[in-house]
């Protein structure tokens, strides 16, 4: 089920990420309907990131994932339906139907781990890392973290670890400025993650924009950095999970902002254009800086179209 | 020889046989070497000896990384308390990496903290209470017997598990007990030696004291069978249970200051198959002193315990609190 990174070009890359924003829409209308036991977490706005982590990966880099993993499993899989299964308990799915979606990794497609805890896959890739020195491998371990999990102690201690032994490992860090239901300001003060990162000295970069095709070029170079400074590289993805809405009650009559967390997002609705916001915040939206609007169109019917066709 | 230098001896001689092996932790190769737990530790080129940054939470996870990349390891640590940091580890990553069942090792191999004077951290002394949270294999070293078949046949083979050994035994002599030739093996338990007239079964690490309750009896004409329960998930006690048939009274030590003594499991199930005469279980009986500084000492009145066999009273009370005294402060 690993996809053949090789053939991307700017319109698979387009499609790659459409692929994962439907699909990811067609999984809402099944929670929407109760069909799934197990919680998930979707990743509406975290598209860019995920696709273009997939595109740089070589054959012999790992994954490891978080709680929050369905656009990176979408990415490093070739097949929606495995997924599906996965998320129904069956033993056709991704990972034989025994991981369900917050432990969900598969060897093929290169992720390695997944796990459900905070901060607890950063530790364990560390490992990998070391793992791959004493074997003379090729190749580095990229793990995906969050502006949540970077409070957790096996953050601080997982950098020190990576960095004493010169690990080379890319930390995304997707920072959507909220863990659950309190945003940033609220739980806790500022982390200044390039502060942080100059007193391990460790090489620190921000992305921001959603665009999937200016993050593979940044995370091209990131990766040499990594390969040819054995470290620990620590890359800031500024980034907004969409699918938020507004509750109303007595107590707030214009309605109380809730932040997308698990399950349904019940303002997000399937369809053959995808794009859910209508700025920057939304890769979908970011990809017509590179392709023309009707052609974008045109891939995503055709898109949508393989996905059900494939779930029947 | 001490039962630290033989147990050192015997991780030496097994790590010199393994290829691609990271064995890590705090002070492993400086200083005293955790007290000389693994003091000399060679390894051939194939293999990594790491002094780690005091990251437990992270140590752990990095073992069940390297196994998941086909690595084996070793992480030796000072105090098995140190594993609380560690817990989801132990619970979280576990349960997926047994999944993937990687056929290379993982061993955690702590020193229980129970020499006395501790404090706060010891009121935590015994291994089944960790190996309990995730039903994670677990054994414990008493004796020169146990230490090899252990250290022998788990500290580096597919799978992880935790191993410990008492800080309290380190300064003794190791104890040999192959006493009438007859040692025999269940899973998880062992029989050192065999006798019509009592059972004699220790837990965690009590086969001091029972070994020195054998042979007070024998003095006294009542002759024991003698068995430790090492590994501290899960064991078949199957062969202690049969024994206890025969002979009607069962002592049982466990010098663990948990809430939860797998004891209790043995004897519910001896007492769900067949009436028992005697049974005793000579165990800590919790005290305040257990979060101060104390001597944490196991000390059994061995005198008492004969007397009420030799005029057989049948004690219906499961905790024979006179039988065992935590030592007063000095």
């Amino acid at each position: 089920m690993l996809k053949n990174i090789n053939m991307h070009n700017d319109l698979t890359i387009a499609k790659d990420l459409l692929r994962i924003r439907l699909s990811q829409m067609i999984i809402n209308e099944k929670l929407k309907n109760n069909e799934f036991k197990i919680p998930i977490h979707l990743a509406f706005g975290h598209e860019a990131i995920a696709v273009a982590v997939s595109v740089i990966m070589g054959s012999q880099d790992q994954l490891v994932l978080s709680h929050r993993n369905v656009h990176y499993n979408l990415a490093r899989s070739s097949s929606f339906k495995a997924e599906v299964d996965e998320y129904l308990l069956k033993k056709e799915g991704l990972g034989g139907g025994r991981l369900g979606s917050m432990n969900l990794a598969n060897r093929e497609g290169g992720i390695i781990y997944t796990s459900s805890i905070l901060g607890n896959n950063l530790c364990v890739s560390a490992g990998l890392a070391l793992a791959k020195k004493v074997k003379k491998e090729n190749g580095l371990v990229i793990v995906v973290t969050g502006d949540g999990a970077i409070e957790e102690g096996a953050f601080y201690e997982s950098l020190e670890f990576l960095k004493t032994y010169n690990l080379s490992s890319l930390i995304i860090v997707e920072n959507n400025g909220w863990s659950l239901a309190t945003q940033i300001h609220e739980r806790r003060c500022n982390i200044c993650l390039d502060s942080l990162t100059r007193a391990f000295d460790i090489p620190f970069r921000v992305l921001d924009g959603n665009d999937p095709y200016k993050y593979i070029d940044i995370l091209k170079d990131i990766y040499s950095i990594a390969i040819k400074k054995q470290t620990p590289v620590i890359i800031e993805v500024r980034l907004k999970t969409l699918g938020g809405w507004r509750l109303k009650s007595e107590e707030f009559p214009e309605g109380k902002f809730i932040n997308y967390h698990a399950g349904p997002a019940p303002t997000i609705k399937l369809s053959e254009w995808p794009m859910i916001s209508e700025d920057r915040s939304d890769p979908v939206f970011v990809l017509s800086d590179h392709i023309r609007l009707e052609k974008l169109k045109e891939i995503s019917r055709d898109v949508l179209n393989k996905l059900v066709q494939e779930l029947k | 020889m001490k039962y630290i230098h033989y147990i050192n001896e015997l991780i030496k001689k097994t790590i010199d046989k393994s290829n691609y092996l990271v064995i890590f932790g705090q002070n492993i190769a400086a200083g005293s070497c955790l007290s000389g737990l693994t003091r000399g530790l060679k390894t051939n080129t194939q293999c990594m000896v790491i002094n780690s940054p005091n990251v437990e939470n992270t140590q752990l996870g990095v073992g069940f990384g390297l196994m998941l990349n086909g690595v084996s390891s070793i992480f030796f640590m000072k105090q098995q308390d140190f594993l609380l940091l560690g817990a989801d580890h132990l619970v979280n990553t576990y349960n997926f990496v047994r999944q993937v069942n990687p056929n290379v090792s993982f061993t955690v191999f702590m020193i229980v903290v129970d020499k006395g004077y501790e404090g706060m951290q010891s009121s935590l002394n015994n291994c089944a209470d960790f190996c309990s949270i995730a039903r994670i294999p677990g054994y414990t070293i008493n004796n020169k017997h146990d230490a090899e078949r252990i250290i022998g046949e788990h500290l580096v083979s597919p799978g992880f598990r935790l191993i410990g050994v008492s800080q309290r035994l380190f300064p003794t002599e190791i104890l040999t007990c192959d006493i009438d030739g007859i040692i025999k093996h269940d899973e998880g338990t062992i029989q050192y030696c065999r006798g019509k007239d009592i059972t004699i079964v220790c837990f965690n690490f009590s086969f001091p004291q029972g070994l020195g309750l054998r042979n007070k009896l024998r003095e006294r004409g009542l002759e024991s069978s003698l068995f430790t329960v090492n590994y501290v998930t899960s064991p078949k006690w199957k062969s202690i249970i049969d024994d206890a048939k025969v002979t009607k009274n069962i002592i049982i030590l466990d010098d663990s200051r948990s809430e939860n003594l797998p004891c209790y499991y043995l004897l519910s199930q001896i007492l769900s198959e067949y009436e028992i005469k005697n049974k005793i279980v000579i165990k800590r009986d919790f005290s305040e002193k257990w979060y101060h500084p104390d001597a944490q000492e196991f000390v059994v009145n061995y005198d008492a315990i004969i007397d009420k066999l030799m005029a057989g009273r049948i004690l219906k009370r499961y905790s024979v609190g006179v039988n065992q005294r935590d030592k007063p402060n000095e």
